[in-house]
């Protein structure tokens, strides 16, 4: 059997059981139905706007009018709630995707079988990530295809070729993503004798990126220290905002770095610019845009390629046999 | 028999060094919330410094400090968001080992051969659990109360402190309800690992999905201390907004602001009328447990991992 055929077949095992694990497929039920809901949410705020563009479009047809403005609506910014759930709740079931990857073999007894055989740890954890990748791929296919009907059926607008590519790289930046999780969970399962508190460690984790770093970037920020604004309060418009943060550059910096050191926020601000969230990408072409976000999609390829070292590192040291360990 | 039963379980967490990393994380989070809240006031206190500066260089007259103007126990705020978050994971594992290390390590089949009552095993564990989250809040509020003295450069009011005391009870009562869904979830699946991701599942759920299907509330907006729902002109959400008591997060979080006066104020009888169904939930937890426990197959091994 060849180097590429046991890999391939690792890969296959790891898919076959992840597959059949039911609580997987609850979690992706509900992915696809918070996708369905968070794009009817976002669609309905946009309903009169794009009833009043409607009754324009037929008012200027009626009148010869030939030169139309663009409807108000930007499509795929429908899908911000989507975003954020794969960046919460994905990230989730990536960690429970590498915790249950390693339970299962200790469960099973199987690892110690396996490495009777012929396969080298190298190839177990090539077999683990491209199984777990074809998990993850098809997890975030089943969501995609789900957010693009219903951003045909409820948003009224079907994705044209253009928009399917920024969607197909915000889909794949999230592939990145989860499987960074999925290996931070391998990790911290592997190195724990006791498996649930490998998965304690990597929840812990989780929990920081994902919920609080970002909480506390935006917490610090000094216009939310006050309901409304702060510099409202103060009566400062956009030029006295401007001034007064000269003198908080420090604070900024160090505000600025927390975010920096979430990997969910570099997702994030990826994802958002691929599905046309902020308002300064609007009329930016793709390379710009990808120019713009270098910095995220690097953080995003450093953090599964470091992670895919640790779970190489972590299964190598992982003991063949648990002592009788729960 | 309850006694023992708790007795043996507290000893349990303690050794396994669970009961310390529960009380150090709800006391980080505590420090963490109050150094939020310090730098908050300092930051508008030294922008408001250099506001006032450039609006006397403009000729124009300085507004009061907003500091002024924030209630005293705004400081906590992080806290209404920490404790669904980050407590009630705690609770969760707290309340899965409780009940999993027994099943795992195949003694819960020796302990129901003696004379023991499942109902008096549960309540034990129980009683247990809620004492070491009680525990765990107690350091809390010491620590929140030094940090308000620290802050305020006043020691907090009676008035203050008793509703701190109400933010802290209803802190435990929230908590203790995701202990009681991991206990649950253990008394409801065969394989350990899946006790666990059901009730890490149910929290996601409670958490993150239910106040978007009936607040319109973007998961990130989950993470705000206050949040306001989307209007009920949509027919969705006027529908779903009559079901807001089932969103117990909201709840959580929308009785918490007023305990803490974080929020325009309410009637006492309203405030009391949000934490229903938090005891609701609770109570129709135990009862479950309770039926569950009863029925529960202790011959069957449960190490499967």
């Amino acid at each position: 059997m060849s180097r590429s055929t046991r890999v391939r077949t690792l890969a296959h095992h790891e898919l076959r059981a992840a597959t059949r694990s039911r609580l997987l497929v609850v979690l992706a039920a509900i992915l696809v139905l918070v996708t369905v809901v968070s794009v009817y949410v976002g669609a309905v705020d946009y309903r009169s706007q794009i009833a009043d563009y409607t009754a324009y479009l037929q008012a200027a047809a009626a009148s010869g009018v030939t030169q139309l403005p663009p409807p108000p609506l930007r499509l795929l910014s429908l899908l911000r709630g989507a975003m954020e759930y794969l960046e919460i709740i994905g990230a989730v079931i990536g960690v429970a995707l590498g915790y249950l990857s390693v339970t299962r073999e200790r469960a099973g007894r199987t690892l110690a079988l396996l490495r009777t055989r012929p396969v080298s740890v190298g190839e177990l954890a090539a077999g683990n990530l491209l199984g777990a990748s074809a998990v993850l791929g098809i997890l975030l296919a089943t969501t995609a295809v789900a957010a693009v009907l219903c951003l045909g059926v409820i948003g009224h607008g079907w994705v044209d070729t253009g928009q399917g590519v920024q969607l197909l790289l915000a889909y794949v930046a999230a592939l990145l993503y989860l499987l960074t999780f999925y290996c931070l969970g391998v990790i911290a399962t592997a190195r724990s004798r006791v498996a649930a508190n490998g998965l304690l460690v990597a929840l812990a984790v989780w929990l920081g990126v994902v919920l609080v770093l970002p909480q506390i970037g935006d917490t610090l920020d000094a216009d939310n220290q006050v309901p409304g604004g702060l510099f409202a309060a103060l009566g400062l418009n956009l030029s006295g905002e401007t001034a007064v943060l000269t003198h908080f550059a420090l604070y900024e910096n160090i505000r600025t770095g927390l975010e920096e050191i979430s990997l969910a926020k570099h997702f994030e601000r990826f994802a958002f610019a691929m599905t046309d969230i902020p308002n300064e990408y609007q009329g930016v072409s793709l390379g710009q845009l990808l120019a713009a976000k270098r910095n995220d999609i690097i953080w995003l390829l450093v953090g599964v390629v470091a992670l895919g070292a640790g779970t190489l590192r972590a299964l190598r040291r992982q003991p063949v046999t648990t002592g009788g360990q729960p | 028999m309850i006694g023992v039963v708790a007795a043996q379980q507290v000893t349990v967490l303690r050794r396994q060094r669970t009961a310390a990393v529960v009380v150090s994380v709800l006391v980080g989070i505590t420090v963490l919330a109050g150094v939020i809240g310090w730098s908050s006031a300092a930051t508008i206190t030294r922008v408001y410094d250099q506001a006032v500066l450039l609006l006397a260089s403009q000729g124009r007259p300085a507004p009061p400090n907003p500091l002024g103007l924030k209630p005293p126990l705004s400081l906590l705020s992080n806290m209404t968001v920490y404790v669904p978050m980050v407590g009630a994971l705690l609770a969760i594992v707290v309340g899965h080992l409780s009940l999993s290390d027994e099943q795992s390590s195949g003694s819960a089949r020796l302990l129901h051969s003696r004379p023991l009552t499942r109902r008096a095993y549960l309540l034990g564990k129980l009683v247990a659990v809620s004492g070491l989250l009680a525990v765990a809040l107690v350091a809390s509020l010491v620590v929140a109360v030094v940090s308000l003295v620290v802050v305020n450069a006043t020691f907090p009011s009676p008035s203050q402190l008793l509703r701190l005391v109400g933010f802290y009870g209803l802190s435990l009562l929230y908590l203790v309800i995701f202990a009681l869904v991991a206990m649950v979830a253990v008394l409801l699946t065969r394989r350990r690992s899946m006790a666990l991701l059901s009730a890490l599942g149910a929290w996601l759920v409670v958490t993150f999905v239910v106040p978007q299907f009936i607040s319109g509330l973007r998961p990130t907006a989950s993470l705000n201390p206050l949040s306001v729902p989307v209007g009920t002109s949509q027919t969705f959400f006027d529908i779903t907004s009559r079901v807001r008591f089932l969103s117990l997060s909201e709840v959580f979080k929308n009785a918490s602001a007023q305990i803490l006066a974080t929020a325009p104020g309410e009637p006492l009888i309203v405030t009391l009328g949000r934490v229903v169904p938090l005891a609701v939930a609770a109570l129709a937890l135990v009862a479950a447990a309770l039926v569950l426990v009863r029925r529960h197959d202790y011959s069957r091994s449960a190490a499967d991992e």
